[in-house]
């Protein structure tokens, strides 16, 4: 029956069926009906249909402008175009102007993961630093982890590379020399520190234009962070533009970010709309916990994997997926807690290098971290939350199969269930977002493959499909 | 064309003499002095004189081969015709036979068979799963003698290698320009090509004859969509063994994952870094070449740009080889076509080390027929993703543009301009990677010499000012940037000169400014701000 039903459908799907060499016959005569034959060939050509391109502009990435129209320096333009940036996404086309007005006006801006948000207040931050006082800190960027405010640091500089005198430091331990003090116009950190630096007077706040909060449900929620993140403020001019970006608001952050960040303007999603389209999202039906480590190891050869991201709970177990994974032929980076400051550093640039091609990690790195080669991330262990683990953490199983799927490229996400309670664990998640998950199994490896492939192959065509970032502002 | 076969003294020859060193001779202090200039002038004279007597000659070959070419192909065409007709003859006896049984079975209405006969050879041939033909009998002929017994022998007899199952459209018209063709480029609808080398049956050989000449100002005859479409029904005749052949069902899927997994393993780690990886490939395919699992045996000539002569102490000069190593280095080919879109799109210095990966595989003599290496095979497929690589234009606003550019359909629809972008960079920065390799310290020959580089790169600078295409601006650009050095070794001022080309005049003469015609811009800036490169 199922032959009969393909072979229904196959001229539909012909034209885009690239290994269906040899389909049936009555496909083949659509293709020649359908197209203008050979023989006039190249006279005339068809424009793209109308609804390729309306695809187009539901997508997140789309927009009808371009960098330059949005007003931004030649230095700022061929900084983008060198990193191969060639159109403001949605969120950049729709966040960039209300951010660069005057008189500055405070904005919460929410969009889904790899969309370009980091890129939005960098090229604010650019905009509204005056170059020619390079030492005078004048924007400061807020982030949750130390890895993260490298790379927005990075970000910064490669954006910048063609601003002269653009002086970008990162506020976090063991980086801010002593004796001098903050020397720069633009400072990226994680609140501590820079809590820190200015109670020592070694960060001149008064001169600051921008304060930018990236990851801000994270970073305004968490006890510790939240608290840290006021008393920052609070020392900071009044009249100071605040930024506010995350890829998740829950309900409640949001009313806390709104006193936060008064009389924002505002870029939301529904909750629906949270999920990339383009990411492929499979579960990995297990038979037991001990076969997790075989199962991962045959996971690699389904498909071509660029970079991946294997998020564990306990760092043991992190420590024997290595072990496994190297004996099998991959360059392993594992990253944990148990590691500190420098090697951490370097273990994260060893992977983002390409060094090394598995990332071992537990959820230090779930949030913003992004290595535009990822192509497959893992959930070894389901993200939970909550006294004894008992509760599903959606908000980080979001934000960890966000590190795939950037900017557009294709992703996978496998999650691995084994008992009961993860995969309740991980219905629950689906359902809060409204995934449609795929069940993989591990008994015929030939059959799987087969069904990872069609996966792709279909993501790869609703990435068109994805929803509109900005749905109201104001 | 790209295609001459790989000569082994050509890299040397067409590399300046100062190899080395010539960026830092460009930055020397004296660079500007009179003697200097007379010397350098000297030099050029020589070298031109020296590039244009080496160029006379190779246009001599060239035309020379073309024309063998064109004879070979004509051949290939009538013996497919006879071939084809022979098949047509056996299928009709054998529908006559059918017939007759039928009318014996009580209520057989005699007019639904009667008009089938010319349409219904070419689809007993494919795999439509069921309705009439056993499924075996596209492989029956290219059976090796001592393993026929693996693959079951229904099949009727019939004289004809499985390449003849796709030719299929025999009823069309003879396309007026065998280029005409071009637009299947994505790969989606690669039937029209089929047409060229086939001829049709019924129509006199005469007009096959007419269109066999192709004009003289295109590429000859597209050889590798040819070599592309034989490596469809390649596996689809793999799919077929494996129904049949459970030792090679069970082997079959491992290898291809096992090659898959380790293109996706390999890293910039450093030398040697790569070793198992390298390894574990070279021994599958070693292992699909001793044929323990009793495959079929093909004709290697159909997965080469040019038919082969044995070749003297060659480790393989038979006609027929394992489907199932043609089936592996099709594997690997794909996968390294897909790692370059996944991750050289996303970062471009990963696509090195599989470039390092693919001179290794394919300079390996043990995987060699009749002296020279499959790499056809990846360029095939190459020719496929990027077309432009390969001197193909055409408009992005326009569908068959489109197609003609490599753009990729997904479910019957063009995929996002980000993710065509996306593709087009990781695939120019792949063939760079495999098209600049320096064999100078290796015993080895290189299977895709540097001058395919700079065949490519001139095929798009010298696109005409109206057509230049952003497609074309990408893969320039990808081509170029992380292997400046390279090309600078291999063509000393040659290459500063075709970079001044690419990343000066040809954007300048760009009908739009677009930001992929600025980003070639850029990479003459960054050129200059990062290592004092002053191309113009």
């Amino acid at each position: 029956m199922a032959d009969l039903a393909s072979r229904i459908s196959k001229p539909e799907d012909a034209p885009a069926a690239a290994d269906a060499g040899a389909s049936t016959s009555a496909a083949e005569t659509k293709i020649e009906t359908a197209e203008p034959s050979n023989l006039v060939d190249n006279e005339y050509e068809v424009e793209i249909k109308l609804s390729d391109l309306q695809n187009d502009k539901e997508n997140p990435l789309f927009s009808v402008s371009s960098f330059e129209e949005l007003g931004l320096s030649k230095a700022i333009n061929d900084g983008l175009l060198a990193m191969n940036f060639k159109k403001p996404s949605k969120i950049q086309e729709r966040a960039l102007p209300l951010m660069l007005s005057d008189p500055p006006r405070n904005m919460i801006a929410q969009s889904q993961s790899g969309t370009g948000k980091t890129a939005a207040f960098v090229l604010t931050v650019l905009s509204r630093v005056d170059l020619t006082k390079p030492t005078q800190p004048q924007a400061l960027i807020l982030a949750p982890s130390r890895e993260l405010a490298r790379q927005i640091q990075m970000v910064v500089q490669t954006v910048g590379q063609f601003c002269e005198n653009l002086i970008v430091e990162a506020a976090i331990p063991g980086s801010i020399s002593r004796e001098t003090g903050v020397k720069s116009s633009v400072v990226v950190g994680t609140p501590g520190t820079v809590m820190d630096l200015v109670r020592r007077r070694q960060f001149d706040v008064s001169h600051l234009k921008v304060l930018v909060i990236d990851e801000a449900d994270n970073m305004l929620d968490q006890q510790g962070m939240g608290e840290q993140c006021v008393r920052v403020k609070n020392m900071l001019p009044k009249t100071i533009q605040i930024l506010l970006f995350s890829a998740t608001f829950p309900d409640k952050v949001l009313q806390y970010a709104e006193k936060y960040a008064p009389n924002a303007n505002q870029m939301k999603l529904k909750q629906q709309e949270l999920t990339v389209k383009g990411i492929s999202q499979m579960y990995m039906d297990c038979p037991a916990e001990k076969d997790k480590y075989d199962i991962l190891c045959k996971l690699y050869g389904l498909m071509t994997i660029g970079s991946s991201v294997i998020f564990v709970r306990t760092r043991d177990s992190a420590t024997e997926i290595q072990r496994r994974m190297e004996a099998d032929g991959h360059k392993v980076s594992a990253l944990h807690g148990a590691y500190e400051g420098a090697s951490r550093d370097a273990l994260l640039d060893d992977f983002r290098s390409g060094r090394s091609k598995v990332l071992i990690t537990t959820n230090v790195l779930a949030r913003g971290i992004d290595v535009s080669t990822v192509s497959m991330v893992i959930n070894y262990d389901i993200p939970m939350k909550g006294p004894g683990d008992r509760e599903p953490d959606a908000e980080t199983y979001l934000h960890r199969i966000g590190r795939t799927g950037r900017f557009g490229r294709v992703g996978v996400s496998i999650s691995f269930v084994y008992d009961r309670k993860s995969f309740d664990a991980l219905s629950h998640i689906a359902e809060f977002y409204g995934i449609d998950l795929i069940q993989l199994s591990p008994d015929d490896w030939d059959f799987t493959e087969q069904k990872v492939q069609e996966v792709i192959k279909s993501s790869r065509a609703k990435a068109d499909y994805a929803p509109n970032a900005t749905s109201g502002s104001g | 064309m790209t295609g001459s076969s790989p000569a082994p003294r050509r890299s040397h020859q067409w590399s300046s003499p100062q190899r080395t060193q010539v960026l830092a001779d460009l930055l020397n202090d004296d660079r500007n002095s009179e003697t200097r200039h007379r010397h350098l002038l000297e030099t050029a004279k020589k070298e031109h004189d020296r590039v244009r007597e080496e160029a006379e000659r190779v246009i001599i070959q060239h035309q020379k081969k073309e024309e063998r070419q064109r004879l070979l192909e004509e051949k290939r065409k009538e013996e497919n015709r006879i071939q084809l007709e022979e098949q047509i003859a056996a299928e009709r006896l054998k529908l006559l036979a059918l017939k007759e049984k039928k009318v014996e079975i009580p209520p057989a209405p005699p007019a639904q068979p009667q008009p089938e006969p010319a349409k219904q050879q070419p689809p007993a041939n494919l795999a439509l799963g069921g309705p009439t033909p056993p499924p075996a009998q596209q492989l029956s002929t290219t059976q090796p003698n001592g393993q026929a017994a693996q693959t079951p022998a229904s099949a009727p007899p019939k004289p004809n290698p499985f390449v003849q199952v796709q030719p299929q459209p025999p009823l069309k018209p003879a396309v007026a320009s065998p280029f005409a063709g071009a637009n299947p480029a994505n790969g989606t609808t690669p039937v029209q090509l089929t047409t060229t080398p086939t001829a049709t049956p019924a129509a006199a050989p005469s007009a096959a004859t007419v269109q066999a000449p192709p004009p003289s100002a295109q590429p000859t005859v597209d050889r590798y969509t040819v070599i592309h479409r034989n490596l469809k029904a390649l596996r689809q005749s793999m799919k077929e063994q494996i129904k049949h052949n459970q030792a090679l069902k069970a082997r079959m899927g491992d290898m291809r994952r096992e090659i898959v997994k380790s293109i996706g393993q390999l890293t910039n780690a450093g030398a040697g870094a790569n070793q198992q990886q390298q390894e574990r490939i070279r021994a599958n395919m070693q292992e699909a070449l001793e044929n323990r699992m009793g495959c079929v045996l093909v004709d290697p000539g159909m997965f080469t740009f040019e038919p082969r002569e044995p070749v003297q102490g060659a480790a393989h000069n038979e006609p027929q080889l394992p489907s199932l190593f043609f089936y592996l280095i099709n594997i690997f080919a794909k996968g390294v076509i897909q790692q370059f879109i996944v991750e050289a799109g996303a970062n471009p210095e990963t696509a090195d080390p599989i470039g390092v990966v693919v001179a290794i595989v394919f300079s390996d003599a043990n995987l060699h027929w009749r002296g020279a290496s499959f790499i056809d095979i990846l360029m095939a497929k190459f020719r496929i993703v990027c077309p432009v690589l390969f001197g193909y234009r055409g408009n992005e606003k326009t569908e068959q543009g489109r197609a003609k550019l490599g753009w990729w359909k997904d479910n019957g629809h063009w995929i996002g301009e980000q993710a065509h972008m996306t593709r087009m960079m990781g695939l120019g920065s792949g063939f760079a990677a495999v098209a600049l390799r320096n064999f100078g310290k290796s015993a080895r020959v290189n299977p895709y010499p540097p001058r395919h580089y700079w065949v490519a790169m001139a095929k798009i600078v010298n696109t005409p000012s109206a057509e230049i295409s952003n497609t074309q601006c990408l893969v320039l650009k990808a081509m170029i940037v992380n292997y400046e050095q390279k090309f600078i070794e291999f063509y000393g001022t040659a290459a500063l000169a075709a970079m001044r080309t690419a990343l000066i005049e040809f954007p300048a003469r760009a009908p739009e400014k677009s930001a992929a015609v600025n980003s070639l811009e850029v990479v003459a800036t960054l050129l200059r701000k990062d290592t004092g490169l002053v191309l113009g």
